[in-house]
């Protein structure tokens, strides 16, 4: 074992306070930054062509000034929104440097120790020209249905060659004009070339609006303006998250938390993340985590920053849309070679899932600081099914995708919500059974909660959902479903999560069979795929839950009659 | 004879506009809103501004209500219950899966309007085409009947999946209810919205019974009262998505006049975009707590498909009017990194702004906008003093935070706050493929008028409408609606010959359900289509003119249409095939129209003077020229049509205050309204 480490700054400069630019002209320029994200992500959802887009918003857009420091992103994929610098400074390393980009220029990158992602997350990155100068920089990484690898979704790939093909930094459009070549290889090396034309196309008129609304608040600041005020944007931000950690009681706390397997291997991953608390800032150490695995869970370095960048500054942020200064007092600390620094060619086509177990086990470390800062853990995963294959009447090729949600730990404010995507996706959506069965050969069977799933507690747990997908054509799936043995932790005296993850698959006669992680398994035409997404953890000892919000559960079904008996005494007795 | 008379009910204040059009004399009046009971202060307010004899002459009382807003604001609706699809009865609480606020872990979702015991499961199952996979179990439905009964259930909503395709099993289930004895309000899915997404359609049928008793009731108390006034004419309300309806058809269909109140001023705008001939107009409606604004292309509004109100999808059209936190009564704070926030938080009514000196101790707009003199000497309409210790009070805590003086305070406030304004118009015409610098903006509302050229300035527009009764302006706007029936269905359908017949057919069928629910004399058909790239999902509407609401171009000219109206859009052309997706029917009848907008202004005969209506000057903060000067205090009312306005300048009316920075001139036209534009410095 390794033990040389790397510290890694999540955000760059430093809040010195040396910059006196106007603070009001700040806020008006950070107002028009947002607004200029939020045109890039509109642009996009309205022109793409696939329902992971369209529906599902897993993809995120940014704006970075030439110095790559994030100025704006639109609320779209948390985990994704923390890794886009890497994707930038990547594409234009790539690419010869800044020097080698002229006005109208479109780099095409995916190669995932770069970007954070498996070769699936395409990102495209447009260099922004103002008066001759690059001024920034505006990116949008998204979700591509398909490109290439030996299937359409893996939970199994050993290197990273059998996860699809990579675009190490191309210009898709050189000067304004598009590089033809590029672009049918692109579309060779897919199984749905229209939906990644369309997809692609969208993404195009995402990187343009935000590159022209980027000038927009340049023209109308002026550029020494806009360039002391980003600086006072971003000390702002710094002092926002310094001042939230300065709260936190200094000390090492320890997160603990484990993955049901590597995906290869039947083995249990446990890992743990050493948070380490000093003054105003916070250091996340990661080198303790096992070895790169065999198998794709491997979570390369800008999703193992990206992870650390959203749980801190969720919890630190006070609710605001971060920027780069949001990152500055956080530190990563990995160790290369090993799961959150895995080098090539290691696996990486699950990297999301050690990712979100991260941000619980970083919530896990904070809880141990101040269990009042978080809630009690949710069910911990996305329960991801891709889906495809050949219409029978056509003959056509489909493809769909979707993260599910699942039951969220309750806090001392309250008791859990009930099925919500995982936090590391919060903006992210489910499509609508109405469209999935105009679209897919499906028949959904029920899209219900999960009475008793939520843990016990004071305030008890969130529940979980089953959703029940009967196919009425053969059909092939991958499912990415963790967490199936490992129910959402309670805080506070709080129980875990009464039911945990789980996939099933039910033929006609009852008889079922049941995965977590499964790839191109064989859904046949009447065969029925069963998703159990989990409840969430509980919140301070059940015998203090007030027994009306007892009652009241049991009334609306949300916790059965037995089931309150025996974790509620209190409620039942005289 | 087409005399009528506008009633805005808003937060704070019923507002009135009474228009005779054989005199063209026009009525304003204000009276206190009555929440409980809105229509104590219609009451009150035609009191104050209709004279005794004069009701009975008017022909329409048109109405923009915030009382189906309210219910769902206050959660004070009907006890609704719920049948749904076995397997499906949670989907008001499932959603989406996304959190609203994103960056919250604590975030949850907002409370169902059914409670889940009352979410009763039904066997039954239609497929996405509209055929039965399950026929319907009434034994279920009538047992439900029986529990909704036990639990004082007063409505029910009925939505199955895919019920848009084929309304058959609601409609059974709605039949078995009342065979069963219940007797309360009734909402189906299919008849509400015959669109396709569960969650928004379904929500939508519990939003429309929840609503609907409270609608009806007030509706029928509202137009007892006119008639105990001697009213005898026509009393409709405004759609959300434009245009009004007969209160008659508003109780039928009360989810589609959630967004009546806010709506009104944009059709007003409209009415005065076309009567100018403006291609777009922005409208700046700014009241105590929210900013409304709204893009107006062509003399249209823009309307979407569906809405949103209190974290809750509206699938019916809305008029897109985006609000924001941020009028008058906006409370401005320094927060933890150490930067000037105005808003969302208002001082609203109560206590109101530190200057109105009702108790409000913190620093608002309008406290900000005081100091810097932009209120001239602080008397308002209504006999209101400004207090200027109170106003000074509240700032001095922020400047000391901030290390800055009272004054550079106040005018950060009001750039805040106009940039906060300046975002949401820019993600409703940027965002939208509009320039709004090729755009006229139109400031109305209490505290519009004084954003005006502030608002100009920070989006480079160069042309300002400033209408009458900029006050009161909402309720001038309802004056002329037109009465509007929409429907819409999703039948996805190639662009061909077949694909045009079958969406004719489907056209007719809309056509004649519309006819179904009310016919008006006089009315045009409009057809729209909503049509996408085969493969997206997300799609845009495009007009169809033609032959009384019948499509009678040819597949490449449609598809040419869309293609074009893509490319203004997105930008990108694209040459992938193009399918309809929804078919949307419009029914407009026109009422009479007025002869013109009423005047406000003072008769011609006084002589068009450049010293017009000036009663003095006073001392205020130049945005333009970055210090104080002297602006020219202007009674608006005392203008003649002709007269010359020019910045720096103030000018007071009753419902508002306007501030002309120097740099902006213009004259009074002959409708009321001032024009003005940017001059060369």
């Amino acid at each position: 074992m390794a033990t040389e480490t790397v510290v890694h700054r999540a955000g760059a400069g430093s809040g010195a306070g040396v910059v006196d630019a106007d603070p009001i002209t700040t806020e008006v320029i950070r107002h028009g930054l947002n607004s200029a994200a939020n045109q890039m992500k509109r642009a996009l959802v309205r022109t793409a062509f696939s329902p992971v887009i369209y529906e599902v918003l897993d993809f995120a857009v940014a704006i970075y000034d030439d110095q790559v420091r994030l100025l704006a992103q639109a609320p779209s994929l948390p985990l994704f929104m923390g890794t886009m610098n890497y994707c930038v400074e990547a594409a234009v390393r790539n690419v010869g440097g800044p020097e080698a980009l002229v006005a109208g220029d479109i780099i095409l990158y995916n190669e995932p120790y770069g970007t954070g992602s498996h070769p699936q997350d395409g990102a495209l990155v447009m260099p922004v020209f103002y008066e001759g100068e690059i001024i920034g920089y505006t990116a949008i990484k998204g979700h591509w249905l398909d490109i290439g690898g030996k299937e359409p979704y893996s939970t199994d790939t050993v290197d990273v060659f059998q996860e699809g093909t990579i675009f190490p930094g191309l210009k898709l459009y050189k000067a304004g004009e598009l590089s033809d070549e590029i672009y049918r290889m692109a579309l060779a090396n897919t199984r749905v070339p229209k939906m990644l034309a369309g997809d692609l196309n969208a993404e195009v008129v995402g990187v343009r609006t935000g590159a022209q609304a980027l000038v927009g608040v340049v023209e109308r600041h002026g550029l020494e303006t806009f360039r002391t005020s980003v600086e006072r944007m971003f000390d702002h931000g710094e002092a926002v998250v310094r001042a939230y950690i300065e709260k936190m009681p200094d000390g090492v706390y320890v997160g603990q938390g484990e993955m049901d397997n590597n995906g290869v291997t039947e083995d249990a991953l446990p890992f743990e993340v050493v948070m380490e608390v000093k003054g105003s800032t916070v250091r996340l150490d990661y080198s303790r985590a096992p070895d790169a695995q065999a198998g794709p869970v491997n979570c390369p370095i800008p999703s193992t920053v990206s992870a650390s960048r959203i749980a801190i500054s969720m919890l630190a942020g006070s609710g605001e849309p971060p920027n780069e200064g949001h990152f500055r007092a956080i530190e990563v600390v990995t160790r290369p070679g090993s799961m959150f620094h895995p080098l090539p060619p290691s696996p990486v086509f699950l990297y999301g899932w050690p990712a979100m177990q991260a941000m619980e086990v970083i919530y896990n470390a904070v809880s141990k600081a101040m269990p009042d800062a978080v809630t009690a853990c949710s069910a911990g995963d996305i329960c991801s099914l891709v889906w495809w294959g050949v219409r029978e009447r056509t003959g056509e090729a489909w493809a769909d995708g979707s993260p599910h949600p699942c039951g969220q730990g309750a806090s001392v404010r309250g008791d859990g919500a009930n099925s919500l995507l995982h936090v590391a996706e919060s903006a992210t959506r489910f499509s609508p059974t109405e469209v999935w069965e105009t679209r897919n050969p499906w028949l959904l069977e029920r899209v219900e909660l999960l009475p008793d799933s939520g843990g016990a507690g004071r305030h008890r747990g969130g529940l979980g959902v089953r959703m029940d997908f009967q196919m009425l054509e053969d059909s092939y799936v991958t499912a990415v479903i963790e967490r199936t043995r490992n129910p959402g932790w309670g805080l506070e005296g709080g129980e875990a999560a009464g039911i945990a993850n789980r996939g099933a698959l039910r033929k006609p006669d009852g008889t079922r069979t049941y995965f977590g992680k499964a790839t191109r398994l064989l859904v046949r035409k009447g065969e029925t795929l069963e998703l159990t997404c989990g409840g969430g953890g509980g919140y301070g000892p059940p015998a203090e839950r007030d027994p009306q919000a007892v009652h009241a559960d049991v009334r609306e079904g949300y916790v059965t009659e037995a089931k309150a008996r025996e974790q509620y005494p209190h409620a039942f007795e005289r | 004879m087409t005399t009528r008379l506008g009633v805005d009910v808003g937060g704070t204040f019923t507002d009135l506009i009474f228009y005779d059009e054989a005199t063209g004399e026009t009525r304003v009046a204000k009276a206190p809103t009555t929440p409980r009971a809105p229509e104590q202060g219609i009451l009150a307010a035609i009191a104050a501004g209709v004279p005794g004899d004069r009701l009975a002459a008017a022909a329409y009382f048109l109405h923009g209500t915030t009382v189906g807003l309210n219910a769902l604001l206050e959660r004070r609706g009907a006890v609704v219950g719920m049948l749904a699809t076995a397997g499906f009865r949670d989907v008001l609480e499932i959603r989406r899966g996304d959190r609203v606020d994103m960056y919250d872990l604590f975030w949850r979702q907002p409370e169902a309007l059914v409670p889940r015991r009352l979410r009763v499961p039904i066997t039954e199952r239609l497929r996405a085409d509209g055929t039965v996979h399950t026929p319907i179990d009434l034994d279920a439905v009538r047992a439900a009947a029986e529990q909704f009964k036990a639990e004082g259930v007063t409505a029910v909503a009925i939505a199955f999946l895919h019920a848009y395709a084929n309304g058959e099993h609601e409609l059974a289930a709605a039949q078995a209810l009342r065979d069963a004895g219940f007797d309360g309000e009734l909402s189906l899915s299919h008849k509400v919205s015959g669109e396709y997404r569960e969650y928004e359609r379904t929500t939508t049928t519990t939003i429309d019974a929840f609503v609907r008793g409270r609608m009806s009731n007030y509706l029928e108390r509202l137009e007892t009262a006119l008639t105990d006034q001697g009213f005898d004419g026509s009393s409709l309300v405004t759609r959300s998505g434009g245009g009004a309806m007969t209160f008659a058809e508003a109780a039928e269909r009360p989810f589609e006049t959630i967004m009546s109140g806010p709506v009104a001023g944009a059709e007003g705008a409209s009415e005065m975009a076309q009567a100018f001939g403006y291609e777009q107009v922005i409208t700046a409606d700014v009241g105590g707590t929210s900013f409304d604004t709204c893009l107006i292309s062509n003399g249209r509004p823009t309307t979407l498909y569906e809405g949103e109100v209190v974290g809750l999808p509206v699938q019916t059209p809305w008029v897109d009017v985006r609000s924001i936190g941020a009028g008058g009564g906006s409370i401005a704070y320094v927060d933890e990194g150490a930067l000037l926030r105005v808003g969302p938080r208002s001082a609203g009514a109560e206590p109101g702004p530190a200057c109105y000196g009702r108790g409000g101790t913190e620093a608002t707009v309008t406290d900000a906008a005081f100091v810097l003199g932009m209120l001239a000497d602080g008397s308002l309409a209504g006999g209101v003093t400004l207090d200027r210790d109170a106003a000074e009070r509240a700032i001095a805590p922020l400047a000391e935070k901030l290390g800055m003086s009272q004054e550079e305070v106040a005018r950060g406030i009001l750039r805040i706050a106009t940039a906060n304004m300046a975002g949401a118009i820019r993600e409703i015409t940027v965002e939208q493929g509009q320039d709004p610098r090729e755009a006229v903006l139109m400031p109305f509302g209490g505290a519009g008028p004084l954003f005006l050229s502030l608002l100009a300035s920070e989006l480079a527009i160069t042309q300002i409408l400033l209408p009458p009764y900029a006050g009161n302006f909402s309720a001038w706007g309802l004056l002329g609606a037109d009465l509007t029936q929409t429907i819409a269905r999703t039948r996805i359908t190639a662009l061909d010959e077949a694909g045009i017949a079958a969406a004719n057919a489907g056209l007719a069928e809309l056509f004649s359900e519309v006819a179904e629910r009310a016919a008006h004399d006089g009315s045009v058909r409009e057809a729209r289509l909503d049509m996408r790239y085969v493969g997206q999902e997300h799609s845009l509407t495009v007009d169809v003119e033609g032959d009384d609401g019948r499509i009678s171009v040819t597949p490449e000219q449609l598809r040419e249409r869309f293609r074009t109206e893509y490319e203004r859009t997105f930008g990108l052309r694209m040459d992938d095939p193009v399918e309809i997706v929804s078919l949307r029917a419009t029914v407009r009848t026109p009422l009479p129209r007025r002869g013109s907008a009423p005047v406000a202004a003072g008769s011609a005969e006084n002589g068009a003077s450049s010293s017009a209506g000036i009663a003095g000057t006073t001392r205020a903060f130049s945005f333009a020229d970055g210090e104080w000067a002297d602006f020219d205090v202007v009674l608006r009312e005392q203008l003649p049509v002709g007269a010359r306005v020019k910045g720096p300048a103030i000018l007071v009316e009753p419902t508002a205050t306007s501030y002309v920075d120097r740099g902006f001139a213009g004259s009074v036209h002959a409708s009321g309204s001032i024009v003005l534009t940017t001059t060369e410095a």
